[in-house]
Protein backbone atom coordinates (compact mmCIF):
# COMPACT_ATOMS: atom_id res chain seq x y z
CA UNK A 1 0.00 0.00 0.00
CA UNK A 2 2.59 2.31 0.91
CA UNK A 3 3.57 2.51 -2.67
CA UNK A 4 1.22 4.61 -3.70
CA UNK A 5 2.67 7.66 -1.40
CA UNK A 6 6.08 6.09 -2.31
CA UNK A 7 5.24 6.74 -6.14
CA UNK A 8 3.98 10.20 -5.79
CA UNK A 9 7.50 11.09 -3.57
CA UNK A 10 9.11 10.03 -6.36
CA UNK A 11 6.96 11.91 -8.99
CA UNK A 12 7.26 14.56 -7.46
CA UNK A 13 11.25 14.65 -6.94
CA UNK A 14 11.14 13.86 -11.01
CA UNK A 15 9.21 17.38 -11.73
CA UNK A 16 11.29 19.22 -9.27
CA UNK A 17 14.37 17.98 -11.46
CA UNK A 18 12.38 18.02 -14.66
CA UNK A 19 11.88 22.13 -14.01
CA UNK A 20 15.37 22.71 -12.91
CA UNK A 21 17.02 20.52 -15.54
CA UNK A 22 14.84 21.56 -18.05
CA UNK A 23 14.29 17.52 -19.29
CA UNK A 24 11.03 16.87 -20.85
CA UNK A 25 10.74 12.88 -20.18
CA UNK A 26 12.55 10.07 -18.41
CA UNK A 27 13.39 6.88 -19.51
CA UNK A 28 14.98 5.05 -16.39
CA UNK A 29 14.78 6.21 -12.50
CA UNK A 30 17.43 4.64 -10.96
CA UNK A 31 16.52 3.52 -7.39
CA UNK A 32 18.03 1.49 -4.11
CA UNK A 33 16.61 0.07 -1.33
CA UNK A 34 17.12 -3.07 1.32
CA UNK A 35 16.36 -6.25 0.33
CA UNK A 36 14.60 -6.81 3.60
CA UNK A 37 12.44 -2.59 3.07
CA UNK A 38 9.29 -4.34 2.78
CA UNK A 39 9.04 -2.62 -1.19
CA UNK A 40 7.22 -4.47 -4.18
CA UNK A 41 9.26 -3.63 -7.37
CA UNK A 42 5.85 -4.27 -9.19
CA UNK A 43 3.72 -2.91 -7.16
CA UNK A 44 5.85 0.55 -7.24
CA UNK A 45 5.74 0.27 -11.24
CA UNK A 46 1.82 -0.02 -11.21
CA UNK A 47 1.72 2.71 -8.74
CA UNK A 48 4.19 4.65 -10.54
CA UNK A 49 2.47 4.62 -14.00
CA UNK A 50 -0.80 5.51 -13.03
CA UNK A 51 -0.07 8.72 -11.49
CA UNK A 52 2.95 9.58 -13.66
CA UNK A 53 0.71 10.21 -16.51
CA UNK A 54 0.98 13.75 -17.82
CA UNK A 55 4.21 14.70 -16.23
CA UNK A 56 7.67 14.55 -17.02
CA UNK A 57 7.83 10.83 -15.22
CA UNK A 58 5.22 9.83 -18.00
CA UNK A 59 6.64 6.05 -19.33
CA UNK A 60 9.86 6.05 -17.20
CA UNK A 61 10.94 2.17 -15.98
CA UNK A 62 11.94 1.75 -12.19
CA UNK A 63 15.41 0.19 -12.30
CA UNK A 64 16.25 -1.46 -8.56
CA UNK A 65 19.69 -1.63 -7.17
CA UNK A 66 18.37 -4.13 -4.18
CA UNK A 67 20.98 -3.73 -2.04
CA UNK A 68 21.79 -6.98 0.46
CA UNK A 69 20.47 -8.37 3.88
CA UNK A 70 23.42 -9.17 6.32
CA UNK A 71 24.15 -10.71 9.41
CA UNK A 72 26.60 -10.61 11.51
CA UNK A 73 26.50 -13.86 13.89
CA UNK A 74 28.49 -13.73 17.19
CA UNK A 75 28.45 -17.41 17.92
CA UNK A 76 30.43 -18.07 15.11
CA UNK A 77 31.84 -14.52 14.31
CA UNK A 78 30.77 -14.63 10.71
CA UNK A 79 28.97 -11.87 8.17
CA UNK A 80 26.87 -13.90 5.78
CA UNK A 81 24.50 -12.71 3.32
CA UNK A 82 20.75 -13.95 4.09
CA UNK A 83 17.81 -13.97 1.94
CA UNK A 84 15.73 -13.64 4.62
CA UNK A 85 15.82 -12.95 8.24
CA UNK A 86 15.01 -15.96 10.33
CA UNK A 87 17.10 -14.81 13.36
CA UNK A 88 19.54 -17.97 12.95
CA UNK A 89 22.86 -17.98 11.50
CA UNK A 90 22.73 -19.84 8.27
CA UNK A 91 26.04 -21.17 9.12
CA UNK A 92 26.16 -22.36 12.66
CA UNK A 93 22.77 -22.34 13.28
CA UNK A 94 23.07 -20.11 16.09
CA UNK A 95 20.72 -17.63 17.51
CA UNK A 96 23.01 -15.09 18.22
CA UNK A 97 22.65 -13.23 15.66
CA UNK A 98 21.77 -9.41 14.84
CA UNK A 99 20.73 -7.79 11.52
CA UNK A 100 23.34 -5.57 10.48
CA UNK A 101 21.74 -4.34 6.56
CA UNK A 102 19.01 -4.94 4.70
CA UNK A 103 16.38 -2.13 5.72
CA UNK A 104 17.78 0.73 3.90
CA UNK A 105 14.69 3.08 3.03
CA UNK A 106 14.05 3.74 -0.97
CA UNK A 107 16.16 6.25 -2.55
CA UNK A 108 16.12 7.83 -5.78
CA UNK A 109 20.30 7.23 -7.65
CA UNK A 110 19.75 9.15 -10.57
CA UNK A 111 17.75 9.59 -13.72
CA UNK A 112 18.19 8.54 -17.56
CA UNK A 113 16.40 11.99 -19.10
CA UNK A 114 16.31 13.31 -22.59
CA UNK B 1 21.93 12.05 -20.71
CA UNK B 2 22.28 11.08 -16.84
CA UNK B 3 20.93 13.18 -13.71
CA UNK B 4 22.45 12.73 -10.53
CA UNK B 5 19.74 12.84 -7.83
CA UNK B 6 20.72 10.64 -4.36
CA UNK B 7 17.63 11.65 -2.29
CA UNK B 8 15.64 9.70 0.03
CA UNK B 9 11.66 9.44 -1.49
CA UNK B 10 10.75 9.98 2.08
CA UNK B 11 12.65 13.40 1.74
CA UNK B 12 10.15 15.45 1.93
CA UNK B 13 8.04 13.50 4.75
CA UNK B 14 11.33 13.74 6.90
CA UNK B 15 11.57 17.43 6.73
CA UNK B 16 7.93 18.29 7.47
CA UNK B 17 8.61 15.60 10.64
CA UNK B 18 11.94 18.18 11.73
CA UNK B 19 9.31 20.72 11.90
CA UNK B 20 6.42 19.08 14.01
CA UNK B 21 10.05 17.44 16.17
CA UNK B 22 11.11 21.38 16.87
CA UNK B 23 7.52 22.61 17.94
CA UNK B 24 7.35 19.74 20.16
CA UNK B 25 10.39 20.94 21.54
CA UNK B 26 9.18 23.90 22.35
CA UNK B 27 6.55 23.17 24.00
CA UNK B 28 8.01 20.27 25.85
CA UNK B 29 6.02 17.60 24.59
CA UNK B 30 6.64 14.18 24.63
CA UNK B 31 5.51 11.80 21.55
CA UNK B 32 4.90 8.44 20.78
CA UNK B 33 4.17 7.01 17.64
CA UNK B 34 2.53 3.59 18.60
CA UNK B 35 2.15 0.65 15.86
CA UNK B 36 1.06 -2.33 15.78
CA UNK B 37 -1.19 -4.66 13.53
CA UNK B 38 -5.32 -4.24 13.51
CA UNK B 39 -6.58 -5.80 16.84
CA UNK B 40 -3.02 -6.39 18.45
CA UNK B 41 -4.24 -3.71 21.43
CA UNK B 42 -3.22 -0.35 20.83
CA UNK B 43 -6.61 1.58 21.61
CA UNK B 44 -6.31 -0.57 25.10
CA UNK B 45 -3.24 0.14 25.35
CA UNK B 46 -3.53 3.47 25.47
CA UNK B 47 -6.67 3.95 27.61
CA UNK B 48 -4.53 2.10 30.03
CA UNK B 49 -1.63 3.95 29.48
CA UNK B 50 -4.29 7.37 30.47
CA UNK B 51 -5.76 5.65 33.67
CA UNK B 52 -2.14 5.12 34.81
CA UNK B 53 -0.11 8.40 34.24
CA UNK B 54 -2.98 10.94 33.96
CA UNK B 55 -2.80 12.57 37.23
CA UNK B 56 0.86 13.24 36.48
CA UNK B 57 0.84 14.22 32.78
CA UNK B 58 -1.33 16.11 30.18
CA UNK B 59 -2.29 13.93 27.85
CA UNK B 60 -3.30 14.06 24.61
CA UNK B 61 -4.26 11.27 21.87
CA UNK B 62 -4.33 11.64 17.61
CA UNK B 63 -6.06 8.69 16.70
CA UNK B 64 -5.16 7.29 12.65
CA UNK B 65 -7.56 5.32 11.29
CA UNK B 66 -8.84 5.04 7.38
CA UNK B 67 -12.46 5.49 8.91
CA UNK B 68 -14.31 5.63 11.39
CA UNK B 69 -14.66 7.47 15.03
CA UNK B 70 -14.66 4.54 16.87
CA UNK B 71 -11.15 4.76 18.69
CA UNK B 72 -11.60 8.48 19.47
CA UNK B 73 -15.03 8.06 21.09
CA UNK B 74 -13.24 5.32 23.71
CA UNK B 75 -10.77 7.94 24.24
CA UNK B 76 -12.77 10.82 24.62
CA UNK B 77 -14.75 8.93 27.13
CA UNK B 78 -11.77 9.23 29.62
CA UNK B 79 -11.93 13.25 29.00
CA UNK B 80 -8.28 13.78 27.18
CA UNK B 81 -8.17 15.98 24.38
CA UNK B 82 -8.57 13.69 20.88
CA UNK B 83 -8.29 14.37 17.10
CA UNK B 84 -9.25 11.57 14.92
CA UNK B 85 -7.42 11.74 11.38
CA UNK B 86 -9.20 9.35 9.18
CA UNK B 87 -6.72 8.61 6.28
CA UNK B 88 -8.93 8.16 3.71
CA UNK B 89 -7.09 4.74 2.13
CA UNK B 90 -3.77 5.63 3.64
CA UNK B 91 -2.40 3.02 4.85
CA UNK B 92 -0.43 4.95 7.44
CA UNK B 93 -0.06 8.84 9.63
CA UNK B 94 2.71 10.96 7.46
CA UNK B 95 4.57 14.22 9.17
CA UNK B 96 2.25 16.56 7.37
CA UNK B 97 -1.00 14.77 8.94
CA UNK B 98 0.42 15.21 12.30
CA UNK B 99 0.86 18.90 10.81
CA UNK B 100 -2.44 19.47 9.98
CA UNK B 101 -4.25 17.95 12.87
CA UNK B 102 -1.90 20.30 15.68
CA UNK B 103 -4.09 23.25 15.68
CA UNK B 104 -6.62 21.27 17.26
CA UNK B 105 -4.67 21.28 20.39
CA UNK B 106 -3.69 23.63 23.14
CA UNK B 107 -0.11 22.56 22.53
CA UNK B 108 1.20 24.75 25.95
CA UNK B 109 -1.37 22.38 27.82
CA UNK B 110 0.19 19.16 26.35
CA UNK B 111 2.87 16.98 28.47
CA UNK B 112 2.42 13.64 26.62
CA UNK B 113 0.75 13.30 22.57
CA UNK B 114 0.36 9.53 21.96
CA UNK B 115 -0.12 8.89 18.19
CA UNK B 116 -2.09 5.54 17.73
CA UNK B 117 -1.04 5.19 14.16
CA UNK B 118 -3.16 2.83 11.25
CA UNK B 119 -3.21 -0.86 12.24
CA UNK B 120 -0.52 -2.01 9.86
CA UNK B 121 3.02 -3.64 10.73
CA UNK B 122 4.86 -2.30 7.60
CA UNK B 123 3.96 1.03 6.38
CA UNK B 124 3.68 3.48 9.93
CA UNK B 125 7.36 2.27 10.58
CA UNK B 126 8.65 4.29 7.54
CA UNK B 127 7.35 7.33 8.08
CA UNK B 128 8.39 9.91 10.48
CA UNK B 129 6.22 12.04 12.47
CA UNK B 130 8.37 13.91 14.76
CA UNK B 131 8.11 11.45 17.53
CA UNK B 132 10.52 10.58 20.73
CA UNK B 133 9.78 7.30 20.27
CA UNK B 134 8.23 4.48 18.48
CA UNK B 135 6.38 1.89 20.35
CA UNK B 136 5.16 -1.35 19.01
CA UNK B 137 2.74 -4.23 20.09
CA UNK B 138 2.94 -7.78 18.97
CA UNK B 139 -0.51 -9.92 20.19
CA UNK B 140 0.18 -13.56 20.92
CA UNK B 141 -2.61 -14.57 18.34
CA UNK B 142 -0.67 -13.06 15.76
CA UNK B 143 2.30 -15.23 16.41
CA UNK B 144 5.75 -15.46 16.76
CA UNK B 145 7.17 -15.20 13.23
CA UNK B 146 6.28 -11.45 12.91
CA UNK B 147 9.54 -10.07 14.02
CA UNK B 148 11.14 -12.09 11.23
CA UNK B 149 8.58 -11.05 8.39
CA UNK B 150 8.07 -7.38 9.22
CA UNK B 151 11.61 -6.53 10.47
CA UNK B 152 11.39 -2.79 10.03
CA UNK B 153 9.03 -1.62 12.90
CA UNK B 154 11.08 -4.29 15.27
CA UNK B 155 14.46 -2.54 13.97
CA UNK B 156 12.71 1.35 14.91
CA UNK B 157 10.80 1.01 17.65
CA UNK B 158 12.22 1.64 21.25
CA UNK B 159 9.81 -0.55 22.97
CA UNK B 160 7.91 -4.01 22.52
CA UNK B 161 4.45 -4.70 24.24
CA UNK B 162 3.99 -8.39 23.62
CA UNK B 163 0.16 -8.04 24.27
CA UNK B 164 -2.77 -10.52 25.11
CA UNK B 165 -0.24 -12.68 27.64
CA UNK B 166 -3.46 -14.00 28.90
CA UNK B 167 -4.09 -15.82 25.94
CA UNK B 168 -0.92 -17.84 25.94
CA UNK B 169 -2.43 -21.41 27.42
CA UNK B 170 -5.00 -21.52 24.74
CA UNK B 171 -2.81 -20.58 21.23
CA UNK B 172 0.64 -21.93 20.24
CA UNK B 173 2.93 -18.63 20.99
CA UNK B 174 6.68 -19.29 20.92
CA UNK B 175 7.24 -16.57 23.24
CA UNK B 176 11.01 -17.47 23.37
CA UNK B 177 11.15 -16.98 19.67
CA UNK B 178 9.26 -14.27 19.29
CA UNK B 179 11.73 -12.32 22.41
CA UNK B 180 14.96 -13.80 20.66
CA UNK B 181 13.95 -12.70 16.64
CA UNK B 182 12.59 -9.35 18.33
CA UNK B 183 16.37 -8.87 20.08
CA UNK B 184 18.33 -9.90 16.71
CA UNK B 185 16.98 -6.90 15.08
CA UNK B 186 17.18 -4.78 17.69
CA UNK B 187 19.49 -5.43 20.53
CA UNK B 188 18.13 -1.85 22.33
CA UNK B 189 14.58 -2.94 22.27
CA UNK B 190 12.55 -2.93 25.84
CA UNK B 191 10.44 -5.62 25.67
CA UNK B 192 7.48 -5.62 27.96
CA UNK B 193 5.27 -9.20 28.30
CA UNK B 194 1.73 -7.84 29.08
CA UNK B 195 -1.95 -7.89 28.86
CA UNK B 196 -3.68 -4.87 28.62
CA UNK B 197 -7.20 -6.73 29.08
CA UNK B 198 -6.18 -7.85 32.70
CA UNK B 199 -3.45 -4.61 33.24
CA UNK B 200 -1.27 -7.73 34.12
CA UNK B 201 2.63 -6.32 33.37
CA UNK B 202 1.50 -3.10 32.64
CA UNK B 203 3.38 -1.26 35.74
CA UNK B 204 6.68 -2.20 33.98
CA UNK B 205 5.42 -0.14 31.01
CA UNK B 206 4.36 2.71 32.79
CA UNK B 207 7.41 2.91 34.82
CA UNK B 208 9.67 2.99 31.72
CA UNK B 209 7.66 5.21 30.25
CA UNK B 210 7.35 7.87 32.80
CA UNK B 211 10.99 7.43 33.51
CA UNK B 212 11.75 8.82 29.66
CA UNK B 213 9.17 11.38 29.71
CA UNK B 214 10.77 12.87 32.60
CA UNK B 215 14.53 12.65 31.42
CA UNK B 216 13.11 14.68 28.36
CA UNK B 217 11.13 17.23 30.19
CA UNK B 218 14.63 17.92 32.63
CA UNK B 219 16.67 18.58 29.09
Amino acid sequence: MHELYLAESIINIISNYAEHNGFKKVNIVFLSCGRLSCIESKTLQFAFDVQAKGTAAEGAVLEFQILPAMIHCFSCEKDLEVEIHTGVCPSCGGHEVVLTAGTEELKILELDVD
Amino acid sequence: MKVKVVKKVLDANDRIAEENRKLFDQHKIFVINLMSSPGAGKTSLVEQTIKAIKNKYKIAVIEGDIQDTYDADRIAKLKIPVVQINTGGACHIDGNMIREALPSFDLNKIDLLIVENVGNLVCPAEFKIGENIKVMLLSTPEGADKPAKYPLMFQESAALLINKMDLISYIDFDLKKARRDSLSLNKKLKIFEVSCKTAEGLEAWIAWLTQRIDEFKKK
